[in-house]
């Protein structure tokens, strides 16, 4: 677990810019598998809940629904791995790829999402983060991981009807009467599915925002890893040690 | 046990029935079980040897649609199961005898087969203000079915009221209707939902009892997996018209008249386990989505309160308070965070607007990190 801090290395001496690794390639890769993963399952989820397109002709000729529920099964099968691959960087991968863990019990990991929420909503700039800030921290740790574990574990129940029996009925075939039934856990995975809309609208307005603010190369980040930062514009994320 | 019964081909042999009547009895009650043909000894030697089990049927707030369903078994005969195979010694809505007599007979059965009999519960019980919205011969049932159960071998929960709650229980639920395994739960429970459910499947499961001298393979829910082990959309004739994307989407509209798939018409197939689309209704005729009628899911928990029949997730979100579908709650939020995005945005550019003419030009390097 992420608690220790290791100290900047920062060059002594070193003026302007400096550039830091702060995204394994595991944690990129990661966050892009989810990412696609996420738009491919919302929208193929979108059809699968209320299917509107509606081929003419033979059936035989057609695989439309099917097709769609393949594209469906496959994204999900993508970010469980994707979800998997990220838990491994959180015990084994660097400092940032650790963080983003809600410190509950740590008085500093309260007191930075306080500031992060201040900060946003009075529209005052702060300091620049080189891990995921409190805030970011905790709406990941909500949206994505347990919102996220919550899709992939009624989505494997639902999965699970077609084969019972089987490995995914045993994994996560409690979930269903754990529900009410399957209408409740059709009902929940479908009202769920919204929350990532929600998310991804607050996540892109942030990282753009934050981006024109900081000037840190947060987007470009997630795709080569660095961030930039400047010599006394660092916030230490102080709970992490 | 008081007294031996007779075995069930002891009964047979005393009605006229010859030995291979009853072979081809055994061998289509294998097969209604779902049993290989090897099994048709097993099953013959147990209709051979075992006495026939003593059973009590008690009726609670229920429509008596179960056991509408079970005199219309086929395979085998309703008349075979009660005459024969089972000793049906109190149903009180179909023996002849009435009044204190019928309710001497349950007691007497529940003294002298203890631990022995089976206790087929139709219906379930309200269990608000001590149980007075279901009285049966001047006892609340509640007390009845906990008195009965106590010294029953095992229970058969018939329909979607004793397995589930079925209407009674339905929000608001005003009587507090409460399916058997909530209020019995130191017996072990076969729940046979439907409403009512397949007449094949009732007797199915009786055999099956009486056969193995034990209750068939449950499922989570304690439903018999041999009926209720996979969906009806894994087994529907329409499933073609699924995949290839061909939805009915009106009640007159071409899709209907070819057949197409009653998914949009609020067909819960897709989540509901029963055996209607192999085992059919009234011995094989059809079943609902055969005649075109969308499947309602009337073996599955709480049917009633999933909103419309014919809307496909027309229910509100599982959160209390709000009375709108995940539809209409996900598209608000998405608006409302646009929006607050949105607002945000624009105060942060009305602010550096605001300094830029106050006459501090904002500092393109941003470099002490503050809005000025």
């Amino acid at each position: 677990m992420a608690t220790t801090y290791r100290s900047l290395e920062i060059v002594p001496g070193e003026t302007g810019y400096g550039r830091k690794y702060v995204w394994q390639a595991p944690v990129r890769l990661a966050h892009w598998i989810n990412a696609l993963a996420v738009t491919a399952l919302f929208l193929t989820g979108l059809y699968i809940a209320n299917p509107a397109l509606a081929p003419n002709g033979e059936a035989a000729n057609h695989f439309v629904m099917g097709t769609v529920r393949e594209i469906h099964f496959v994204a999900g099968y993508a970010l469980l791995f994707g979800f998997l691959l990220r838990i491994y960087c959180f015990y084994f991968g660097n400092n940032y790829s650790r963080s983003g863990f809600p410190f509950v019990w740590r008085k500093e990991w309260w007191a930075d999402l306080r500031a992060q929420a201040m900060q946003y909503l009075r529209l005052e700039r702060g300091h620049v983060h080189l891990g995921h800030n409190a805030l970011a921290g905790l709406s990941y740790t909500f949206f994505v991981i347990f919102l996220g574990w919550c899709q992939i574990l009624t989505g494997m129940a639902l999965y699970s009807e077609t084969n019972p029996g089987g490995f995914w009925d045993r994994l996560t075939g409690w979930v269903i009467p754990l529900l009410g039934g399957s209408y409740m856990v059709h009902l929940w995975h479908h009202t769920i599915a919204w929350s990532f809309v929600v998310f991804t609208i607050i996540h892109l307005y942030i990282v753009f925002f934050d981006s024109h603010q900081f000037r840190n190369g947060l987007i470009t980040s997630i795709i080569s890893g660095y961030k930039f930062y400047q010599k006394g514009d660092l916030d230490h994320d102080r709970w992490l040690s | 046990m008081s007294e031996r019964l007779p075995s069930t081909y002891a009964v047979l042999e005393q009605h006229g029935v010859d030995r291979r009547t009853f072979f081809k009895y055994c061998t289509s009650l294998a097969a209604i079980m779902g049993l290989e043909a090897s099994m048709v000894p097993k099953v013959m030697a147990a209709m051979e040897t075992k006495p026939r089990i003593p059973v009590i049927w008690l009726h609670g707030l229920e429509c008596t649609c179960c056991s509408e369903s079970f005199i219309r078994s086929s395979h085998p005969i309703a008349q075979d199961i009660v005459l024969n195979m089972i000793s049906l010694d109190y149903d009180d809505t179909l023996q002849a005898a009435a009044g204190e007599q019928v309710e001497e007979i349950r007691k007497k059965i529940m003294k002298d087969y203890k631990g022995q009999y089976l206790l087929a519960v139709e219906g379930n019980a309200p269990t608000r203000d001590g149980g007075v919205y279901c009285m049966v011969a001047g006892q609340s049932f509640l007390d009845i079915l906990k008195e009965t159960a106590a010294d029953a071998k095992a229970i058969v929960a018939w329909g979607a009221c004793a397995s589930y709650g079925c209407v009674q229980n339905a929000r608001p639920n005003p009587t507090g209707a409460e399916p058997v395994h909530k209020i019995i739960t130191n017996k072990p429970i076969i729940n046979v939902p439907g409403c009512p459910p397949i007449s094949e499947v009732m007797t199915g499961v009786l055999a099956y009892i009486l056969t193995f001298d034990q209750l068939p393979e449950l499922d989570r829910t304690g439903r018999p997996k041999m009926f209720y082990g996979q969906r009806i959309h894994d087994k529907c004739y329409r499933r073609a018209f699924f995949d290839a994307g061909q939805f009915v989407e009106t009640w007159d509209d071409e899709g209907a008249r070819k057949g197409w798939c009653l998914y949009k018409m609020g067909c819960r197939g897709p989540m509901t386990y029963n055996s209607c689309p192999t085992v059919k209704w009234n011995a094989g005729t059809s079943f609902p989505i055969g005649s075109g009628h969308p499947c309602i899911g009337c073996s599955e928990p709480n049917f009633w309160d999933h909103g419309p029949f014919y809307e496909r997730m027309a229910d509100s979100v599982p959160l209390p308070g709000i009375e709108a579908t995940p539809d209409q709650v996900g598209k608000t939020l998405a608006v409302l965070t646009g929006a607050g995005v949105t607002a945000h945005l624009a105060s942060y550019w009305a602010r550096r607007a605001g300094k830029r003419v106050a006459g501090k030009p904002v500092d393109p390097e941003n470099t002490t990190g503050e809005v000025k």
